[in-house]
């Protein structure tokens, strides 16, 4: 980070389409380096915000920034550091791999043995490198996801911001996909990610930030979501001997577990507090005299918080 | 599942060039590649898609196959003839207009197309977020139809000059035939790109697409007859007075308006942001030099008739009608990024706040340049020999003298203050209750100007007693009636004297009306760049020193200056 400077930041943005408000009052910062989740129901104004950003379109009041330039003011200087991944594959009919990275390389004043060189390394990166003259029309789903993340990555910005970029893509694809966010995080990128699939973007993001309704509801990492306005809770697994309902009358009398579901010797229960409360939890279960032969927790999953925070609610 | 693949090189890792690509190139391919590099991308890309597209390969196939059908046919028709008689006119006619059809309707329709696909495709926000220029973009798809042409162009040349040497047509009326197609391609294909620009909705792309290839066919066809009519003319129109003078000031005014229109295209464009009016604004005002020098010209030539000075106040006050109707639909307000360079001296504020954006100074722009224009049509007709003379100008029309022309010059630029002024005014004081956008604005223009044509119009049709009477001052809102009533008869003037004394009233008051919106435009000030933008100007100027004067010592005699660094 120079300065502490964050590489993205939305400022109280706002944008409305008559009557709606498609994002409304939105802010929050992403570092160098870090990767962003930006998660949400359809219509949530992702997609809105991330053009904004992309200098795509305008924002009806506030402002969004990149390395400190802002997108309403300084567009050219931010376009510059900032690679977009529509949602859209947006490719060209008659032309080759090699030949849609080359434009993109010209269009970003890459000049001579420098665009060769980025052209090139942008295909090693993307896996691209054996499909070079193959025509853009005959790429598979995946391979045009990857040209397309290979195009925003052309002119090496600062900073990514990909909406969607794993929709559509076979197990083997998004796995290769979240591998290369991964190293582009390592290298320093600041990365802006949309995704309907949570559990991709739980493993990759460091930050996520639920929106719904054009509001941002929370951000933060998933446990200081989850821990907003109420104690952290973990998801415990017990297996007893001789039958899990004992057990879960003996927790519900505690008071401290709830949603206790019990299957033949198994219990599952959510439990506030962290592992000190789980050890305790184990220790009274043992000295209540339950023969606990399996326990096991987790955290709750993004997919838990996500539907915590929002309402299922649709503009 | 499987194994996730391990990248083969991480982005920032050094990068050997493959055998291919670090090989050494020839000295060709050297400078070849050094062209290259300074070709617009467009170009670059839209010629790579053009010559594997199958558009172009039929086309050049079938102007081919035509070109050689001609060949063949054409003798087969003339039979023995063609070895004595001159029949290279005829024969050339005939590949012209197997030309002509690409050229005017082929190449502007891909023009638009290409345009349109990129919005239709998404590719166009792709390209937007690069840092390729809107002008770029223009240039380069003209620049790729320009190339089309080229290439059409040397498919037929074989054939052009197999005419030449059946005798019967000369060279220069061969090339000037090409070289105006040429250019109606060009314009064409500009108007095209233009038209493209105006809407990303797809039923209105539609629309336009439907209009476009009507409007192109009618040209085309228009084309042919002119064309066919020059070279059937031949030589014998270039040896007549005024004949070159007269080509010089429609190329002049050709690139005038080609370059109106290439910044209208641009502005489109360009992000909302940015500056979209300033070059607009000059491109009009190179037009408007260029109108004047031709008016200028007119003036030089005695036979000059001069009440066609009177005919190009009109067109002007319509071509200043619709540019400032353009202009006074703008935004009012100016973003910081516009305000960062607006004009700080005096004389600055003085002379180049009319090029800033805004409704307030684009009527001041377009009044400003109505007024240069009467300026000039009254020293023009006060001077010219036949206006003084007070000599008929037709056989059924009094004489016109320099009153008459300077009145009815003063007439236009009333109506286009008064009109303009108030339609400003009311597009004011609607953006105060709704959003007003600016074909909304530039509807608002018109309607006010249709209401005061069609008003008065109806009510003297309507009465009884008016029905039969020919103009009065009932139709002084009428601009159209008031206006051509005194192209044809100048009488109307002197009978209807308090025309050119109501009217410039009006204009004035109007503009008054208007100059409390004026001066809060004029009264915006620069803003300082942020922090974050002098940083990186720091930054980049410290990378890049620029010498600011022969003794600038921040570039030692040894280090060569900055272009060694």
């Amino acid at each position: 980070m120079i300065d502490g400077r964050p590489m993205i930041e939305l400022r109280k943005l706002h944008r409305n389409f008559g009557a709606t408000r498609a994002v409304d009052d939105v802010s929050f910062e992403v570092q160098r380096g870090q990767v962003f989740g930006y998660i949400g129901p359809n219509g949530a104004g992702k997609t809105t915000s991330m053009r904004i950003l992309s200098t795509l379109d305008l924002p009806t009041l506030g402002d969004a920034l990149v390395d400190g330039f802002s997108v309403i003011d300084d567009p050219d200087r931010v376009r510059r550091r900032l690679g977009f991944m529509p949602d859209y594959f947006g490719t060209y009919a008659n032309v080759n791999v090699r030949e849609y990275l080359d434009f993109f390389a010209r269009a970003y004043q890459i000049r001579g043995r420098d665009r060769l060189i980025a052209v090139d390394r942008v295909m090693r990166f993307t896996g691209l490198c054996v499909l070079a003259e193959k025509p853009i029309a005959a790429l598979s789903k995946g391979m045009k996801q990857r040209l397309c993340l290979g195009r925003a990555l052309i002119h090496d910005p600062a900073v990514l911001v990909l909406d969607e970029p794993a929709a559509g893509l076979d197990p083997r694809a998004r796995i290769e996909l979240r591998e290369m966010l991964r190293a582009l995080a390592a290298e320093g990128k600041a990365i802006l990610i949309s995704s309907h699939i949570l559990t991709e973007l739980a493993e990759i993001c460091d930050v996520v930030g639920i929106l719904e309704r054009g509001r941002l509801l929370a951000v933060g990492t998933v446990e200081q979501i989850q821990a907003q306005g109420q104690t952290p809770e973990s998801l415990v697994e017990v297996r007893v001997l001789g039958g899990a309902g004992p057990l879960a009358a003996w927790l519900a009398q505690r008071g401290r577990s709830r949603e206790l579901r019990t299957n033949g010797d198994a219990l599952a229960f959510l439990h506030p507090g962290g592992a000190e409360a789980e050890a305790d939890l184990l220790r009274a279960m043992i000295e209540a005299g339950f023969r606990v032969v399996a326990f096991g927790s987790r955290r709750r999953s993004l997919e838990d918080v996500f539907m915590q925070v929002t309402r299922g609610l649709v503009q | 599942m499987s194994e996730p693949p391990q990248l083969e090189t991480p982005l920032t890792a050094a990068i050997v060039l493959p055998a291919e690509l670090a090989a050494a190139p020839g000295a060709l391919d050297r400078l070849l590649a050094r062209i290259g590099e300074h070709v617009n991308p467009i170009l670059v890309k839209e010629t790579r898609q053009a010559l594997k597209s199958r558009q172009f390969t039929i086309t050049f196939a079938l102007l081919l196959l035509f070109g050689w059908g001609w060949s063949m046919l054409g003798p087969a028709v003339f039979g023995p003839e063609i070895r004595y008689a001159p029949k290279g006119t005829a024969m050339f006619i005939g590949y012209y207009l197997i030309l002509a059809f690409p050229l005017l309707v082929i190449v502007p329709f891909s023009a638009f197309r290409s345009l349109i696909g990129e919005s239709e495709e998404g590719t166009y926000e792709l390209i937007a977020i690069t840092t390729l220029r809107p002008s770029q973009i223009v240039s380069g798809k003209l620049a790729s139809a320009g190339l089309q042409m080229a290439i059409y162009l040397s498919a037929i040349a074989p054939c052009v000059a197999f005419t030449y040497l059946l005798r019967g047509i000369d060279f220069l009326t061969m090339a000037l035939a090409i070289f105006f197609t040429v250019l109606a391609s060009l314009g064409l294909s500009l108007c095209g790109l233009l038209l493209a620009t105006l809407t990303t909705e797809k039923h209105w792309q539609v629309v336009l697409s439907v209009v476009g290839i009507i409007g192109l066919l009618f040209t085309f066809m228009v084309n042919c007859q002119l064309a066919s009519g020059m070279i059937l003319m031949g030589g014998s129109a270039f040896g007549q007075p005024g004949f070159w003078n007269a080509l010089a000031i429609f190329l002049m005014n050709y690139a005038g308006y080609f370059l109106l229109l290439f910044f209208a295209a641009t502005a489109q464009l360009t992000f909302a942001s940015d500056n979209r009016s300033t070059r607009l604004r000059i491109a009009m005002l190179i037009e408007h030099a260029i109108i004047v020098a031709s008016l200028a010209w007119g003036w030089l030539e005695t036979d000059f008739p001069p009440d066609l000075f009177a005919v190009a106040a009109l067109l002007l006050t319509l071509h200043w009608y619709v540019l400032g109707a353009c202009m006074t639909a703008e935004s009012p307000g100016l973003s910081l990024r516009v305000r960062r360079r607006l004009p700080q001296s005096l004389l600055g504020r003085a002379v180049f706040t009319w090029f800033n954006p805004g409704p307030a100074t684009g009527y001041v722009f377009a009044v400003a340049a109505m007024l240069g224009m009467l300026a000039v049509v009254a020293i023009a007709a006060q001077f010219h020999p036949v206006s003084t003379a007070a000599a008929p100008t037709a056989a059924f029309r009094p004489p016109v003298g320099r009153f008459e022309i300077a009145a009815f010059a003063m007439l236009c630029v009333s109506y286009l203050t008064i009109y303009l002024g108030l339609g400003l005014a009311l597009i004011r004081a609607l953006r105060r209750i709704c959003q007003v956008r600016r074909l909304l604005a530039i509807l608002v223009q018109v309607l006010l100007v249709l209401l005061g044509t069609i008003v008065p119009f109806t009510i003297q049709l309507s009465s009884p007693e008016l029905r039969h009477l020919d103009y009065s001052y009932l139709q002084i809102t009428n601009p159209f009636w008031t206006l051509f009533e005194a192209l044809g008869h100048w009488g109307v003037l002197l009978t209807y004297d308090l025309l050119w004394v109501i009217l410039p009233l009006a204009a004035l008051l109007v503009f008054v009306l208007n100059l409390p919106a004026i001066a809060r435009e004029v009264g915006q000030v620069r803003v300082a760049k942020p922090v974050r933008v002098e940083e990186e100007d720091a930054q980049q100027n410290a990378l890049q020193p620029t010498r600011k004067d022969p003794w600038d010592d921040a570039f030692p005699a040894s280090d060569g200056g900055p272009a060694d660094a």
